[in-house]
């Protein structure tokens, strides 16, 4: 008894000293100037508690490019979230440890602070709760906080960094989050050619992009709404099914079933970047996909609206897909995909 | 200064009193254990693969002939209720000492030992079939020791993409020709930064339960021993269910009662609705004193 009573003694002289004669002086971590576009909606509000910082960022792509996330240090979050895909990738369904195939395709990561929902169905509503998924799935890096930290602790360049990102050398998992997600902030695309041509005024389209963007606008815009070309709705649009047994969709998270095989309408910002397309890459083009639309798709009790009122599709002339897909081309973003 | 001050005297207070009572025949606490049997109706279940004769087999309220060959589930947030009404909390907030898998695998987890129960006659135990959503995390570095117990990556008893512990895994065959059944209940509920927005589904169960007489903590340590009925996994309070097979939005033997869509049906047949039933499959079979 005695032995407690003198620690606690003992932690309140430490505590009383701490808090009087403690002031080091931290190096330097300025807030990072980050841009946000004129035309774009309003940032998720989780941002606002994690606005990027010079060293939380340079820290937060250090790890985003760190193989040793993954249970055999064998991929990083770079290795499914390539630059030149506008962080997609090529494949139908992301592929992580020992070639271990996910069921969906990896989403692009672009203009993450202005959703407000992460991963195609929707299941984590801050960005800074998203990056635990990856880690620890087992077809992705079949990993955990505990193994990363032990991994990553013994390097001094994580020493120096999260000491300037944070103020101290602790590697805790909620800063391993916070400083991914500050670099994933930064990662905004809105210098495409459609971009100068909207918002800044000072390039035009070309004859077929125009008429594209008038079919777009009449035919596509009330989903691909906003600047974003998302309205971040869910909805299923009577896609091909996939079968692996535990896709149902934003039914998964949510337990509703008209949220069946629902899932976040994409953004098409660099959308010629990051073929295959649909949920487990179902489409090889965007042909295929207006193909698709336009001989109908697959009948469903929760199929959305529009496309219901239609008859299941989005008529297209061989000419208006051509134009459709000079539009969605004017999305392309060449200095994001180049890191230029 | 005056703060600690205050403090230091209350310490004193408090571990003057403790010592006193250090002094008294009776020790000032004692263990309490919790011995689960898991059972069809009153049967004590036995596992077994498909074709297993050794297997308890059950009949659900639709006709349904059923066997498990692996059955598992959380119990967290235990509390213990004296009969003047006080709340002992058994470490409600941390997973690695308050917390245990139940596997019907591993006989010695069917006895969960809460240690320090303080002296007392407790009428009432209120436990948790699952996780709270505050815990829920499959951070390793929170709770270490509950994640390796739950299996880390490869005993399934976690969601991966839900980012939370599996609450109950079930895995058996139903009908005569033993089609697989696999139904798996975890919680997916998120909200938003500023609160405004909660989705998701809850599957986390609060249970109350009297208990058949007083639970005596002091020199002796009571056992408590609980039932958990799993005919009321088809068949119980709240829905009777009939599986069916396929990948279809409304089958629910398998796969997709692995997603949240089927699977609140049998979160509330195991753990109870959370309003008019608060005691799901759980009963008191009895006190030892």
């Amino acid at each position: 008894m005695r032995n407690i009573f003198y620690l606690f003694i003992g932690v309140l002289f430490f505590s009383a000293c701490s808090n009087d004669d403690y002031e080091k002086i931290l190096p330097k971590n300025p807030a990072l100037a980050v841009q946000i576009p004129e035309n774009f909606p309003a940032v998720n509000a989780a941002y606002y508690t994690n606005t990027p910082t010079e060293f939380g960022v340079a820290l937060g792509e250090k790890l985003f490019n760190d193989k040793r996330f993954s249970t055999d240090n064998s991929i990083s979050c770079a290795s499914c979230h390539i630059q030149s895909h506008a962080f997609a990738d090529d494949k139908p369904r992301a592929i992580g440890v020992a070639n271990r195939e996910g069921i969906r395709n990896t989403p692009p990561i672009q203009n993450l602070a202005f959703m407000k929902f992460y991963n195609w169905d929707g299941s984590k509503l801050q960005l800074e709760k998203q990056a635990i998924v990856p880690i620890i799935t087992h077809e992705e890096m079949d990993s955990s906080l505990s193994q990363v930290i032990a991994k990553i602790s013994k390097d001094e360049d994580y020493t120096a960094l999260f000491i300037k990102a944070f103020g101290d050398e602790e590697i805790t998992s909620d800063r391993i989050y916070k400083s991914i997600a500050q670099y994933e902030y930064t990662l905004i695309s809105a210098n495409s050619k459609y971009d100068k041509v909207v918002r800044d005024k000072t390039e035009t389209f070309t004859e077929t992009e125009q008429q594209g963007y008038e079919v777009f606008q009449q035919k596509c815009a009330s989903c691909h709404a906003t600047a974003l070309f998302t309205d971040q709705s869910f909805r299923n649009i009577g896609f091909p099914l996939n079968t692996n047994t535990n896709e149902t969709g934003r039914a998964r998270v949510t337990g509703n079933l008209e949220d069946y095989m629902s899932f976040r309408v994409p953004s098409l910002r660099n959308i010629a970047y990051t073929a295959p397309y649909g949920s487990f890459g179902q489409f090889n083009t965007l042909k295929e996909v207006l193909d698709y639309f336009d001989e109908g798709v697959l009948e469903a009790d929760n199929l959305d609206p529009i496309f219901k009122e239609n008859n299941n599709s989005i008529p297209l002339t061989e000419q208006e897909k051509e134009q459709l897909i000079a539009f969605m081309h004017t999305l392309s973003d060449a200095k994001f995909v180049s890191g230029k | 200064m005056k703060n600690i001050k205050k403090y230091i005297l209350l310490t004193l207070t408090v571990l003057a009193i403790v010592s006193c009572s250090d002094d008294d025949s009776a020790p000032v606490a004692n263990n309490v254990t919790l011995s689960f049997t898991n059972t069809f109706n009153d049967t004590p279940i036995v596992l077994g693969d498909a074709t297993a004769t050794e297997a308890t087999e059950n009949t659900s309220a639709a006709g349904q002939v059923h066997h498990f060959a692996e059955l598992k589930y959380v119990i967290s947030n235990i509390r213990l209720i004296e009969t003047d009404g006080s709340e002992i909390p058994y470490h409600i907030n941390n997973l690695d000492k308050g917390a245990t898998v139940i596997n019907q695998a591993k006989p010695q987890s069917l006895n969960y030992v809460l240690s320090d129960i303080p002296t007392g006659d407790y009428k009432q135990i209120k436990f948790g079939l699952g996780v709270r959503s505050d815990l829920n995390v499959l951070d390793e570095t929170k709770f270490p020791n509950f994640y390796a117990a739950a299996g880390e990556n490869d005993t399934e008893m976690m969601w991966e993409w839900g980012t939370g512990y599996r609450f109950t895994k079930i895995e058996g065959f139903y009908d005569a020709d033993h089609k697989e059944m696999s139904i798996h209940t975890g919680s997916t509920i998120d909200d938003d930064e500023e609160g405004n927005f909660i989705q998701g589904v809850d599957a986390y169960r609060d249970i109350t339960l009297d208990l058949t007489e007083n639970a005596i903590v002091g020199s002796k340590a009571p056992k408590i021993n609980i039932k958990a009925d799993f005919n009321n996994l088809l068949s119980g309070k709240s829905n009777t269910i009939t599986l069916t097979s396929g990948s279809g939005m409304n089958d629910n033997a398998t796969p997709n009662v692995h997603t949240a869509v089927q699977m609140m049906k049998f979160v509330d047949n195991l753990g109870g609705n959370g309003q008019s039933d608060t005691k799901g499959m759980f009963s008191i079979q009895g006190v030892e004193n």
